[in-house]
């Protein structure tokens, strides 16, 4: 399936660069392969969907065209690891931003999120997110870090408030992304291990949430109530990686959580460490409520009906029990 | 460049503008980038290739999304995209 393939070679492309327009060759490929993937169903939303991701990401991709060009003009070289002129960082950073969905430049994340299938969902807020991570990861040293901290303190601000009053499982999982991004990126100045380890063991767990979603079919809180007659062992597990997603202690969404707050108190930015666990506590309400919701019942629907779709269910049951 | 993105930033009615903002962005740096080895004395005439083709293919990936939203939605303007609002 060539979309499939050319997205693949798109990421490729983009972690081996070493030069700035290879770079930029691999993450517009991502952008084209990504596009019909999600205006695939002829749907009014999806189309729309697809028309915001493609203004924004194109926008994106020119931006750090254009900051890898002012830095080229400033220093003459055009290798991705020495970034010497600091407008040009200052471009790029806000690039980043807005292709991976930070916070000043969110706002097309969770329409285009609601508006694609479950599983071109999945695709976009975990593989998408990866080539930009790789290019954030290689500049990391001469980036702002105050610039980025304020943008991540801001992302896991507003991924918490703005999660709040959803009823589509789509929304909720855009701004759970949003959180986790700036989770992210809070720590790629200091440690950019904790980074990574930070987007694998969230690219996990939502794979697999979107996975027994996708299942279930459960796009809205009141299909995620009846869902329990559907796979009641999907169930279960579903509940236990929502929880794991908010980070609670027992389960692995804590790790990462503990090593960057761990990072940022040896760092001693010990307000921003009790700030962003503070506010992660705004994400933890929906998390719950979505936990909750997959495990009372609704009372008119109470027949126990086996239906045999999920074909996932060894990945679901085993990352909880990481 | 500035003028280009401000005009991205800023567009009112019509999708298309904003592609054209788009183009004309990257037509701005296409321009810089050729008269970069000028300056200094380097040539870099690959880029300005690949450059060139892949912004070809984004400006008719954005053609193709803007047919595709008109034949969805009735015209073009943008206060018709507020089918996925919160």
């Amino acid at each position: 399936f060539i979309l499939m393939l050319s997205l693949t070679l798109g990421t490729m492309i983009t972690i081996t660069s070493n030069h700035w327009v290879t770079a930029w060759a691999g993450l517009e490929i991502n952008t084209l392969a990504v596009i019909p993937l999600i205006s695939k169903s002829h749907h009014p939303r999806a189309i729309e969907a697809a028309t915001k991701y493609f203004l924004t990401q194109a926008t994106a991709s020119a931006l750090m065209l254009f900051s890898s060009m002012t830095n080229a003009w400033s220093s003459g070289q055009w290798d991705i690891t020495q970034l010497t002129n600091p407008p040009s960082c200052l471009l790029l950073t806000a690039a980043i931003a807005i292709k991976l969905g930070l916070t000043p430049f969110h706002f097309w994340f969770p329409e285009v999120l609601q508006g694609s299938s479950l599983t071109t969902a999945l695709l976009l807020s975990t593989a998408m997110k990866f080539p930009p991570t790789t290019i954030l990861l290689l500049t990391s040293h001469s980036l702002n870090p105050t610039l980025l901290s304020t943008m991540a303190i801001m992302s896991i601000a507003l991924g918490g408030w703005m999660g709040l009053n959803q009823t589509q499982t789509r929304k909720i999982l855009a701004f759970s992304s949003i959180s986790h991004l700036g989770w992210m990126t809070i720590i790629i100045t200091y440690n950019p291990k904790l980074t990574l380890l930070t987007f694998y063991l969230y690219s996990l767990m939502t794979t697999s949430i979107f996975l027994s979603m996708n299942s279930t079919n459960t796009l809205k809180l009141s299909t995620l109530m009846t869902s329990w007659t559907k796979a009641p062992m999907l169930n279960t597990t579903l509940m236990l990686t929502l929880l794991s997603l908010a980070g609670l202690p027992p389960l692995t969404g804590f790790l990462p959580k503990w090593l960057i707050i761990q990072e940022l108190t040896k760092q001693e930015m010990t307000t921003t460490a009790t700030t962003i666990s503070m506010l992660s506590l705004l994400g933890l309400f929906f998390y719950l409520r979505l936990t909750y919701c997959s495990t009372i019942t609704l009372p008119p629907n109470s027949s126990n009906k086996m239906k045999q779709w999920s074909i996932k269910k060894p990945v679901n049951t085993l990352t909880p029990t990481l | 460049f500035s003028w280009s993105s401000l005009g991205l930033a800023f567009h009112r009615t019509h999708l298309i503008s904003s592609l054209l903002c788009l183009e004309s962005i990257i037509l701005s740096i296409y321009i810089a980038l050729s008269i970069w080895p000028i300056k200094n004395q380097t040539s870099a005439t690959l880029m300005q290739i690949l450059i060139l083709a892949f912004s070809a293919c984004e400006a008719s990936a954005g053609l193709a999304i803007l047919i595709a939203s008109t034949q969805t939605h009735v015209s073009d303007h943008l206060r018709n995209l507020n089918l996925l609002q919160c």
